[in-house]
C-alpha cells in the first residue's frame, strides 16, 4: 500500500499548475459562467454543460487541461491557473447545481444505430445509464454539439486524455456518432 | 451417498427446532438456551457444506462448491416451485449479490453499497444501510457488489470507494471502516469478502487501471490489517514462457520483451493483477487458493515486458502469514485479458494415474475448466473447450484483430458449481466474438488503463451455454445453450438440481445429471448473480437477485426473488 501512495505523491509533485493567487471562487464561477452559462445552459451548442456534472469528472478535466494532457485552446489556459485545491472547490460547486433541461430531438433510426455503437463498444460497463459517476461523466441530457466534438476529437486523436476511448471511437463511423449525440442528448434521467 | 443425506435430514430437523426455540425467547431477553443463535460461529463457517438451513459463504463453503445439501427440492417436485416473495431493493441497477442466510435473516447488496437485511421467510425489510460514498469511485464493469461475509454479530462488505466496512447484523449500524486502498488509483471493491476466524479477507478491482493487486486480511474486531500479499512480486518476470497451460503459442516476442526489460525495469508497481473474486480455504492446511486477474494495460504488452507474475494464475498462500506457496500460470503475458476470475474450488478429483487427490477447479474465461493438485499448484489436466476457440493466440493489432474466445469468456467472473456424486463441475460461458485493438499510452496516473480496445463485432451472433464438465477426465458430460452470453452463476443442489439465470429473465432448473431443462420462471429483469438456497421452518427456498447487468446491458431490475414449493 505505501508504494502507490509514493507513486501518487510523486505525479502531484511533477504538475506543472501552481496556485493561482487571490483566488475568489465568486470571480471564477463568473468567468466559467460567461461560457457554461448562468443558468447552466451553455453560450455555444458544442459547449459542453457543467451544472450538475460529477464532482471527480470535473475535477480531473480540470487538473487534465491545466497539464496539457487534455489539449484545447480555450479551456487550457483557464484551467493553468487552478493548483489542486481551487481546482476542487470549482468542481464542488458545479457538481452542486441543478442539471439544466435543454430540448434536443432524435430522429429516425437513431435508436437502432446507438443501440449497435453501444453493444460493440461496451459502454455501458462503465457509463451505466449515462447518469455518471465519479471519475465518469453524465452524458443523459448533454449537448448533442458538445457530444459530436467530443467523440470526433477522440475518434481523430484530439482529445487525448482517456486513450482507451480513442480505440473505441476509431470502430464508430460518423454517422453512428451523429445519432449516438442525438440518442445520449435525450435521454431524461430526472 | 444415502447416509450422507439422513445424516444432512437430521442437522435440518435439529437446526429447526432451534430456530423456533430462539424466536420464543428472543421475546424474554435477547438470548436462548442455546446461545444467541443469530451470531455465526466459526464451527459454523467451517460446517456450511453440511448446512441446509443456512447459506454462509458467497460460495456455499470454505471449498467454494456451491453445492448445496438440502433435497427438500428435487427432480421430481421442483415443477412446482413458486414465488414465496419479491423484494425490491431501492436501487434499480446491476445486480450480483449472493444472498446470504443465517437463522432465517438474509442479506444482500446492490450496485452502489446499499446493503439490506431481510427476513428470509417473508422477504420483510429488517434494516437498510446505504453505505455514504467518498467522492472517487472506480468501476471498470459496473457498480457492482457481489455481497457479504458474515461473522460473530458482524456483517462485512467492500465498496466502490475502496473501503471495507463492518455493521452490526442486527441493526445495520457501521461498526467501524477501514480505507484498503486509495481510490483516486483505481482500487474499489466488488467482490464479497470472506472471513476465517479473526480475518476478513479482500482482494480488490483494478486490473484495468494500472494498480498492483494484492489479497489483505483484516482483523474482524477493529479493521486493523494484519498481511497483504501483493499478487504482482517485485520481480514479475517469470521464465519467458512462449506457451500458455494448454501448450499453445502465444507469439511473444520475447527478444523485444527482454529489450523493453532493460529499458524500462520490472513493471510491478502498475502491473494490475486484481483479485475479483473469494479464495477457497482448506483449513486443513491452512491456506488459500484464489485466482489473480489480467496485467495492466489490459492489451498493451510493450509496457510490460515478462511473464507478469502472478497475474492470470491459480495462486496459493498461507492463510496465517499471507505467505506465497505455489502458483500456476495460464497464461503468461496476456494482452487478451483472458484472466482468471472464476472462484477455484477445492474438491477431490482423479490425478494422472487415476489416483484421488486433493485437487483445485478454475472456470477460465479461455473456456476450459483447469483442473490443479491442490499440493503444488501443477496441472493435472485441462477441459474441452466449453465455448468455441478460433485463432488462439491471435495479438492485438492497431486496426483490431479477431480472436475467439472474446474477451468476457468462457467464464466470466461468474461462480461454478459442483457435484462431488457426479464428479461435475457446473459452468455459465459467453460466447462474444470480439476484436482486440492495440494502441499504447504511458500509465495514466489511476485512470482507465486498457492500452487499446476490446470491440463486440455487433453482427455476429452471441450466445451462452450451461456446461457440465467431468473434472476426473476433461469431457464434457452435457452442455445447454442460452439464448444469450451467460453471466452471473450457478448452484448445484443434493436435490439433484442445478439453478442458473440468463440476461432475458428466464431462471432454470436443469437436471443436474444430464443438463435437462425441469423449471424456468420470467424475472422480469436478467438473472445475473449467483442463487442461493437455506430452509426456514422446514421449507427449503431458492433466491436469487434480478437486477439485470450493465456489463452487458441487460435489462436492469431491483429483485430480490425466494422460490418455495407450492403446497
Ligand atoms: C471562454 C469560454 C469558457 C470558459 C471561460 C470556461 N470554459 Fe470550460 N469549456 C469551454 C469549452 C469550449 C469546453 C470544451 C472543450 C473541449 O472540447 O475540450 C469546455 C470544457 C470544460 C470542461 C470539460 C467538460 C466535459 O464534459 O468534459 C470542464 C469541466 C470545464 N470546461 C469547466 C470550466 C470551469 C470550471 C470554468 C471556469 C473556471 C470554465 N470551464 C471556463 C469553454 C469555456
Amino acid at each position: 500500500m505505501r508504494l502507490p501512495f509514493v507513486a501518487l505523491t510523486l505525479s502531484l509533485a511533477a504538475s506543472p499548475v501552481l496556485a493561482m493567487e487571490d483566488f475568489v471562487l465568486e470571480d471564477e464561477v463568473a468567468l466559467c459562467m460567461s461560457c457554461h452559462g448562468d443558468a447552466g445552459v451553455p453560450i455555444e451548442p458544442d459547449y459542453p454543460v457543467i451544472w450538475g456534472q460529477q464532482y471527480f469528472y470535473i475535477y480531473t478535466q480540470l487538473r487534465d487541461y491545466g497539464a496539457g494532457r487534455r489539449q484545447n485552446d480555450i479551456m487550457t489556459p483557464v484551467a493553468a491557473e487552478y493548483d489542486r485545491d481551487q481546482a476542487k472547490l470549482l468542481a464542488e460547486h458545479f457538481a452542486a447545481l441543478a442539471w439544466p433541461d435543454i430540448p434536443a430531438e432524435i430522429q429516425d433510426g437513431d435508436e437502432q444505430l446507438a443501440e449497435r455503437g453501444i453493444t460493440g463498444g461496451q459502454c455501458s460497463a462503465c457509463h451505466g445509464k449515462w447518469q455518471g459517476d465519479s471519475r465518469i461523466p453524465r452524458l443523459a441530457g448533454q449537448q448533442v454539439g458538445y457530444l459530436r466534438k467530443t467523440m470526433l476529437d477522440f475518434k481523430n486523436e484530439v482529445r487525448m486524455n482517456a486513450p482507451d476511448k480513442i480505440s473505441t471511437m476509431k470502430q464508430l463511423d460518423e454517422e453512428t456518432i451523429d445519432a449516438l449525440s442525438r440518442y445520449l442528448a435525450t435521454i431524461d434521467i430526472q | 451417498m444415502k447416509s450422507g443425506i439422513s445424516s444432512i435430514a437430521a442437522t435440518v430437523t435439529l437446526c429447526i427446532g432451534a430456530y423456533g426455540a430462539s424466536a420464543q425467547e428472543e421475546v424474554a431477553g435477547g438470548t436462548t438456551l442455546y446461545g444467541d443463535l443469530q451470531s455465526v460461529t466459526q464451527s459454523m463457517l467451517t460446517r456450511a457444506a453440511g448446512d441446509g438451513n443456512n447459506f454462509l459463504h458467497t460460495n456455499g463453503n470454505y471449498a467454494q462448491t456451491r453445492y448445496y445439501p438440502a433435497s427438500q427440492i428435487n427432480t421430481s417436485n421442483v415443477k412446482n416451485l413458486r414465488p414465496a416473495w419479491v423484494f425490491q431493493t431501492e436501487v434499480v441497477d446491476t445486480m450480483e449479490t449472493s444472498p446470504i442466510v443465517v437463522n432465517g435473516i438474509m442479506y444482500v447488496t446492490t450496485a452502489f453499497n446499499h446493503v439490506y437485511a431481510l427476513d428470509a421467510r417473508t422477504g420483510k425489510q429488517i434494516w437498510h444501510h446505504k453505505h455514504s460514498m467518498g467522492p472517487v469511485t472506480t468501476y471498470c464493469c459496473g457498480p457492482n457488489n457481489r455481497g457479504v461475509a458474515v461473522a460473530g454479530d458482524k456483517v462485512f462488505f467492500g465498496t466502490l470507494d475502496a473501503k471495507l466496512v463492518a455493521l452490526d447484523a442486527k441493526t445495520g449500524k457501521q461498526l467501524w471502516e477501514t480505507q484498503i486502498a486509495e481510490p483516486e488509483l483505481g482500487y474499489s471493491e466488488t467482490m464479497a469478502p470472506s472471513v476465517v476466524e479473526d480475518m476478513v479477507l479482500i482482494g480488490t478491482n483494478g486490473g484495468e487501471y494500472g494498480i498492483r493487486g494484492f489479497v489483505k486480511a483484516f482483523d474482524t474486531e477493529t479493521g486493523e490489517e494484519k498481511w497483504t500479499f501483493h499478487t504482482v512480486p517485485e520481480d514479475s518476470v517469470g521464465v519467458w514462457t512462449t506457451e500458455d497451460a494448454t501448450g499453445r503459442n502465444m507469439h511473444r516476442d520475447i527478444e523485444a520483451e527482454k529489450a523493453a526489460l532493460a529499458e524500462q525495469g520490472d513493471p510491478y508497481e502498475t502491473l494490475g493483477g486484481g483479485v475479483w473474486q473469494n479464495p477457497a480455504v482448506d483449513l486443513e492446511t491452512r491456506r488459500l487458493y484464489f485466482v489473480v486477474g489480467n496485467p495492466s494495460p489490459d492489451l498493451d504488452g510493450s509496457l510490460r515486458p515478462g511473464d507478469n507474475l502472478y497475474t492470470d494464475s491459480l495462486v496459493s498462500v498461507d492463510l496465517d502469514t499471507g505467505e506465497y506457496v505455489c502458483h500456476l500460470q495460464y497464461i503468461a503475458h496476456d494482452v487478451w485479458d483472458l484472466d482468471a476470475v472464476s472462484p477455484p474450488i477445492i474438491t477431490t478429483v482423479k490425478d494422472a494415474s487415476g489416483n484421488d487427490v486433493k485437487g483445485v477447479l478454475h472456470g477460465g474465461k479461455t473456456g476450459h475448466v483447469y483442473v490443479h493438485n491442490a499440493d503444488d499448484c501443477s496441472l493435472i489436466r485441462f477441459s474441452e473447450a466449453m465455448v468455441p476457440q478460433e485463432d488462439m493466440w491471435t495479438l492485438p493489432t492497431a486496426e483490431g484483430a479477431r480472436m475467439l474466445p472474446g474477451a468476457n469468456g468462457g467464464v466470466e467472473w461468474s461462480p461454478m458449481a459442483i457435484d462431488p456424486n457426479h464428479r461435475l463441475s457446473y459452468a455459465i460461458n459467453l460466447h462474444q466474438p470480439m476484436t482486440y485493438t492495440v494502441r499504447s499510452t504511458p500509465y495514466p496516473e489511476g485512470k482507465l488503463w486498457l492500452g487499446g480496445s476490446f470491440d463486440v463485432i455487433p453482427d455476429e451472433e452471441q450466445w451462452g451455454n450451461v456446461t457440465a464438465v467431468d473434472y476426473d477426465t476433461g469431457d464434457i458430460a452435457w452442455q445447454v445453450r442460452t439464448e444469450q452470453p451467460m453471466i452471473g452463476g450457478i448452484l448445484a443442489t443434493a436435490g439433484g438440481l442445478v439453478f442458473t439465470g440468463e440476461g432475458n429473465g428466464l431462471f432454470k432448473a436443469y437436471d443436474s445429471s444430464n443438463g435437462g431443462e425441469l423449471w424456468r420462471f420470467q424475472a422480469g429483469a436478467g438473472v445475473n448473480a449467483p442463487p442461493s438456497s437455506y430452509t426456514v421452518e422446514g421449507q427449503q427456498y431458492i433466491v436469487v437477485a434480478a437486477g439485470g447487468n450493465a456489463q452487458l446491458n441487460f435489462k436492469r431490475g431491483n429483485n430480490i426473488i425466494a422460490f418455495t414449493l407450492a403446497d
